[in-house]
Order: structure tokens, then C-alpha cells, then sequence
């Protein structure tokens, strides 16, 4: 019997995905634990590994959307029975018991019209048209085509009212593919981590929110990450890491800035799991250094390598996305002075960290050169206030300044 | 039209045919000096005495098998189970004696006889005296099954119980023995198998039993200032089922809400949704919407009961799925 493949849920609130590509072939073997499709969900795009191993007898869903739990795969041994592909059934399929797969497909939908229906079609999913049993009995009894219709009830299934007005309307020309001529706007369409970075920036925007800005000396930080490179020369340590670190501990000594505002109640952190801006391929992700005020800088940063690595393949897993209670978005390799950040939702806070320069200082009367770096914290004024995030920022600064007081 | 709370309309249609009948008498567990734990039968034992008003010991077993025997021997008994959720006791008496005798016999025995029980959460009662079984009596071929949500059904349908040659197992809600209602001057039978168009509407058809039935008449008021036009059919009658009213409601509405408060899993509604779906295949426009209780046994806590039971928001919401258009 073949094993079904369904579609995971990677992570809380995931409803779906969408199937970029298939690592395998139908007729390929595969190995549980090989890599077996790519999958873009609103967090992230990840390589999904098989959970049987056997050959892949066929891909029920080449690509696109698919709610969670569809079947989308079977792996088994050549000659296993498999549930007829929906498409070649015929409509008297209706009337015979319905199949286990049929089953787990939404129920109203029965059988659909031999003809193929056009792809662009909302409501059609894998030659399948979605669409009420009534919407079908008026559909057949006015001659309206279903395959031409786009629903508008629930997941695109086409109800009743959408046939009505299919057939009031003269019927739409079909949609012809263009080439679109030079110089002409493109319209990319939105993958998963574009539309949630959108909607999530776009929901921060609605927080009131204050900025503080901070000028820190960097030159015993500096020190330290020199040092910690000649003590751990097999991991790469970056300022990032030291600010990771300082971050963290300031975090715990101001635990009221480690929180969340959730309508009714504070939520304030027990650790600083801290998340770290990365730029991927794919857009903006913020993977998170779990627990860092108890890792070490060298510990911290075999973490951050791992996740930022993993970020630019887009390997990341949901689980590595979700639950930070801070950001760190360090644009100084870019040679950016300063910026603001804007929040990353549901977290209070968020450090906008730019480069290191040379800058002359006047100390006690004297004119130095020092290499300071400006850092800007973003705060959500529902959780916390001027003060608070003042003091934390302070900490920041002289734990870099002096990292001896982190301790 | 007098008015009757609903705890009246019941001992109205017991007094009346005991009143009329001498083979009619009502037994069961504290029934005649106190009336009932629900005090259904006050004052009955004064007016009919103890031969008629029978307390029995605390034995669902005994109680049903007697009941049934003096049904087998010609009269028209009604044995009152105090909690349905004791129905479990009298379950052998009920489902393999009663149900089966009359087919076993070739017709040559009936018995006609009547179980009442309630139950239902309100109260706090707690999960062993508060249970909605009454799918698992449904199940039984040779038994009646019948639900009454109002003082006019209750009368009406417990009288025809009680004529009725076959058992009957009859339940009544707790929560709404206090419920007021206009009933007609004199009893008039209300057929077993006869569903009940509460409130006419023309976009979704809820089919609700018990207190979910009123439940379901505020979700219709909530959903029509929406523009929503709900119609809500309480059954009555759950065996034998009035198909035919609630097939041709919702050939009408296009869509339905089976909404009871006994848990949804292998629900009476999940029934109703089977019948439906059969018949009405091809006027549904959207999937049949189940209400009922989460799975679980009814808390003792006041707030965790009235959470796992379902109210009128749980069906208003039901009510939007079915003509929610998609994002």
C-alpha cells in the first residue's frame, strides 16, 4: 500500500503552503529523509524531506497552493494501488462510494466535468473544479461552463449566486498570455514571505512607537571579539555576535523591556531569545538565537552561522522563525551610519545598528580618534516607555564600552 | 389561550390522561411526596394517590422492567428517569426488552409505554447528571424517540406518547421547565414524527432540538439584522424523523445548521447532515455546519460548562460559514 505524502504543518497557525518544486521525479526513489519538494510557506521556503522511503509513484500536486493535510504525493513500490487521479475520473464517478482520497478532499466536491479546466481558474485545484452541488445542478441545467467561472465562496468554490451571474454576463474573453514589450511595467506576483513582510510591517506601522539613538566607543568591544577569534579561530565571530551577547544580558537586567503587549496583559520573558535580521534571497528573515544570555560569544555565533547560513539557502525551518523577544538588524557591513528599524510585531523592541567609523572625539578636553558606532532602538510605547528603554539602551552602550559589566 | 410554563404543560398532559384513563399511572424515583427532583409531578399524588403516583427504589432496572410489564399487561405506564444520564441503568430494560418485544412476539405483545427523563447542562450538575444522550436512543429500531423545546410540544407530544403503542423515550430539557408559553384550552395531540417551522426564512435552514432550538431563534434575530434570513425547524419528533419538512426547507434555504447540545461527534445532527446531504445533494451551496458540544465531559465549573456547551453565538457563527463568500 503507498505511503500518502501531505502536506505538513511546519508551524502554529500555518493553514498552507505553496509547492515551489519537486526534488524527484515520479519514478525516482527516494529515502526517508532525502529532500523531497520545495516548500514556500508565509515564513519561510524550506526543502521538506521524505517520511517513507520506496519510489515516488506519482505527484498529485506538481505546484502552487495547498491547504495543509492535502495529499500531494504517494511513495510506495511499482504496482502499488493508487486512488485514480481526479482528473480521468468520469462524472458517474459521483455516484459510486467515494474513495479514501476523495475523502480528505473537501466534500462538496464532486466529480468534475471531463473537459480540462483552464489553470488560471480559482476555484479549479489540479483539473478539479470546486463548486457547490447546486451551483452544478444550475450550471447543467443553463449550459453555463463552470471551467469559465470564478468562485467566490469559501477557498474559491463556486456557489450558486456566482453561476447566476456567470450567466446574466456575457461571457469574458478569454485571458490571451502577452509578452510584455520592453520597458514595461512587471508584475511579479507576491511569494509567501513578500505578502508577510508586507502585512506584518504594515500592522507595525499602526504601533506607537519611539526612537532612541546611542553613539558607543567600540574599541574594547572590538578587543573582545579580537580576542574571542585567537581563543575560537574555527568559528567566525563578529561584532554581531558580542552585540548579540550584550543585548541578551541587558535584556534579563532590564526584564521590562523583554515583553510583549498583547491587549490585555504584559508578557514579559522569562529569556532573550534574540532574533537576528537577515537579508535572504527570498526577502527578509529574522531567525532566532534561542536563550542567549546563557550561550557563550563563541556558542552564539556557531548559532548565527547556522541560521544566517541556512537563511541564504532557504533552509530555514518555521521553528527557527518563531518566538523572539528581540531583534538585532545590523546593516554596518553596508556601510550605513544609522537607520531606524522599523518593529517587528508582536516584539516590544527592535536595535538598528549601523557601521563603526573613525570619528574625533573631544575627551576631558582632549580631541580623540575613536571608532563609535550609533545604534538606534525602536520601541513599542504600548509596552514600554522613554525611560525604560533609555536605561536599557544605556546598559547596551556600557556593556560595549566596558564588556567587564555585562558579567 | 391560558399560559403554561413548560414543567406545567407536562404534568397537564399527565393529570389529563390520568384523569380520563385509569390505565395510565406515572412511577419513578421521589415522584409522589416530592414531586420529582424537578417537580414535574407536584401535588399529583394528592389528587391520584399512591397506586397511581408510584415511588420505586432507587433501581432504573427495576423501575424500567416493571414498566414495561404492566405496558405488556395493557396499561399505558410513564416511568420517569430522573437524569437521563441514568438511562444507562435502565439501558438492557429499554433497548433489548422494550424496543424488541413487540417484533419478538410477532405483534402478539405492544408496549406501550413511556420513559421521561432530562438532562442537559444549566445548574452545574456535573458531567454525570447532565449528559445529552438522546442519539443513543435514536439508534435503537422499536423506540420512539421525541425532544420537545416548547410548553405546546410538550403537552401535545407527550400525550400522543402516551397513546402511543410503542415505547417512547421522551425527553425534556432542564433548563426550560421554567419556560412560559400559550397552549391551546384543550390538549391537542401533536403527531410523533412532525417537525415544527419555528420562524420561516430563505437563506439558511437550522434544524435545532431542545434548548438550542431557542438558541437558534435569537441567532436568527442576531444574523437577520445582518440581512441573513434564517428559518429554524425544531424536529420534535427525532425517531420517527419528519424527513420530508426539513428535505424541502432546505431545498429552500440551499443551506443548514444542525445544532443540538449534545456533543457534535456521532451527534443526532451528524444524522440529520447524512439525510440531508442525500436528498438534497443537489440544492446544497454549501457544506451542512454541525453545532454542538465540544467533546468533552461536562464540567462542574460553571464557566467551563457554559464554555463546552454550544449558545446562540456558536450558531449565529455557524450560520455565516454556510454563506460566507471566500477573502
Amino acid at each position: 500500500m503507498a505511503t500518502e505524502v501531505k502536506l505538513p504543518r511546519l508551524g502554529q497557525g500555518m493553514e498552507s503552503g505553496t509547492i515551489v518544486k519537486w526534488l524527484k521525479s515520479e519514478g525516482d526513489s527516494v529515502e526517508k529523509g532525502e529532500p523531497l519538494y520545495e516548500l514556500d510557506t508565509d515564513k519561510v521556503t524550506q526543502e521538506v524531506e521524505a517520511e517513507a522511503s520506496g519510489v515516488l509513484l506519482r505527484i498529485a500536486i506538481p505546484e502552487g497552493e495547498v491547504e495543509v493535510g492535502r495529499t500531494i504525493a504517494f511513495i510506495g513500490v511499482p504496482g502499488d494501488q493508487l486512488p485514480n487521479k481526479p482528473a480521468e475520473e468520469a462524472p458517474a464517478a459521483a455516484a459510486e462510494a467515494p474513495k479514501q482520497e476523495e475523502k480528505k478532499e473537501a466534500p462538496t466536491q464532486a466529480a468534475a466535468p471531463a473537459q480540462p479546466a483552464p489553470s488560471t481558474n480559482g476555484s479549479t485545484t489540479n483539473g478539479r473544479i470546486k463548486a457547490s452541488p447546486l451551483a452544478r445542478r444550475i450550471a447543467r441545467e443553463r449550459g453555463v461552463e463552470l471551467s469559465q467561472i470564478r468562485g467566490t465562496g469559501p477557498d474559491g468554490r463556486i456557489v450558486a449566486e456566482d453561476v447566476e451571474r456567470a450567466e446574466a454576463q456575457p461571457p469574458a474573453a478569454a485571458p490571451v498570455a502577452q509578452a510584455v514589450p520592453a520597458g514595461e511595467v512587471e508584475s511579479r506576483p507576491l511569494s509567501n514571505v513578500r505578502k508577510t513582510i508586507a502585512r506584518r510591517l504594515t500592522h507595525a506601522w499602526t504601533v506607537p512607537a519611539f526612537q532612541l539613538t546611542v553613539d558607543a566607543d567600540m574599541t574594547r568591544a572590538n578587543e573582545l571579539v579580537a580576542r574571542q577569534r585567537e581563543l575560537y579561530p574555527d568559528v567566525r565571530i563578529t561584532v554581531t555576535d558580542v552585540l548579540t551577547k550584550v543585548c541578551a544580558q541587558a535584556l534579563m537586567r532590564h526584564r521590562d523591556m523583554n515583553v510583549q503587549y498583547a491587549e490585555d496583559a504584559l508578557l514579559v520573558f522569562p529569556n532573550a531569545d534574540v532574533g537576528i535580521a537577515v537579508a535572504a534571497p527570498q526577502g527578509l528573515v529574522v531567525p532566532v538565537v534561542r536563550g542567549a544570555e546563557r550561550l557563550t560569544i563563541a556558542q552564539i555565533a556557531a548559532v548565527r552561522a547556522d541560521l544566517v547560513g541556512r537563511a541564504r539557502e532557504s533552509k530555514l525551518r518555521a521553528n527557527d522563525l518563531d518566538g523572539g523577544t528581540f531583534t538585532i538588524s545590523n546593516l554596518g557591513m553596508y556601510d550605513v551610519d544609522q537607520f531606524i528599524a522599523v518593529l517587528n510585531p508582536p516584539q516590544a523592541s527592535i536595535l538598528a545598528v549601523g557601521s563603526t567609523r573613525e570619528q574625533v572625539v573631544p575627551v576631558d578636553g582632549e580631541l580623540l580618534v575613536l571608532p563609535l558606532m550609533t545604534m538606534t532602538l525602536t520601541c513599542d510605547h504600548r509596552a514600554v516607555d522613554g525611560a525604560t528603554g533609555a536605561e536599557f539602551l544605556r546598559s547596551i552602550k556600557q556593556f560595549l564600552e566596558d564588556p567587564g559589566l555585562a558579567l | 389561550m391560558p399560559e403554561l410554563s413548560y414543567r406545567e404543560a407536562v404534568r397537564d398532559a399527565l393529570s389529563t390522561a390520568m384523569r380520563q384513563d385509569d390505565d395510565v399511572f406515572v412511577m419513578g424515583e421521589d415522584i409522589a411526596e416530592m414531586g420529582g427532583s424537578m417537580g414535574v409531578t407536584h401535588g399529583m399524588l394528592e389528587e391520584f394517590g399512591p397506586e397511581r403516583v408510584r415511588n420505586t427504589p432507587i433501581s432504573e432496572m427495576a423501575l424500567a422492567g416493571t414498566a414495561i410489564g404492566a405496558a405488556m399487561q395493557g396499561m399505558r405506564p410513564v416511568a420517569e428517569i430522573m437524569y437521563e444520564d441514568f438511562l444507562t441503568l435502565a439501558a438492557e430494560q429499554v433497548v433489548n426488552q422494550a424496543a424488541k418485544a413487540r417484533y419478538m412476539s410477532g405483534g402478539q405483545l405492544t408496549v406501550p409505554v413511556v420513559f421521561r427523563t432530562q438532562g442537559g447542562a444549566g445548574w452545574s450538575p456535573g458531567a454525570q447528571h447532565a449528559q445529552q444522550l438522546e442519539a443513543w436512543f435514536v439508534h435503537i429500531p422499536g423506540l420512539k424517540v421525541v425532544f420537545a423545546s416548547t410548553p405546546e410540544d410538550v403537552r401535545g407530544l407527550l400525550w400522543s406518547s402516551i397513546y402511543d403503542d410503542n415505547p417512547v423515550v421522551f425527553f425534556e430539557h432542564r433548563t426550560l421547565y421554567g419556560i412560559k408559553g400559550n397552549v391551546p384550552e384543550k390538549i391537542e395531540p401533536i403527531p410523533i414524527g412532525k417537525a415544527r417551522i419555528h420562524r420561516e426564512g430563505e437563506d439558511v435552514t437550522v434544524i435545532a432540538t431542545g434548548r438550542l432550538v431557542h438558541e437558534s431563534l435569537r441567532a436568527a434575530e442576531e444574523a437577520e439584522k445582518e440581512g441573513i434570513s434564517v428559518e429554524v425547524v425544531d424536529p420534535r419528533t427525532l425517531q420517527p424523523l419528519d424527513e420530508e419538512t426539513l428535505v424541502t426547507s432546505v431545498k429552500k434555504t440551499n443551506r443548514a445548521v444542525v445544532a443540538h447540545e449534545a456533543v457534535t461527534r456521532m451527534g443526532f445532527g451528524s444524522e440529520v447532515a447524512s439525510v440531508l446531504q442525500y436528498q438534497a445533494f443537489d440544492w446544497l451551496d454549501a457544506p451542512i455546519e454541525r453545532v454542538g458540544a465540544k467533546f468533552a465531559p461536562l464540567p462542574f465549573a460553571p464557566v467551563m460548562e457554559q464554555f463546552v456547551v454550544p449558545h446562540a453565538e456558536d450558531v449565529l457563527a455557524a450560520i455565516k460559514r454556510t454563506v460566507q463568500r471566500g477573502d
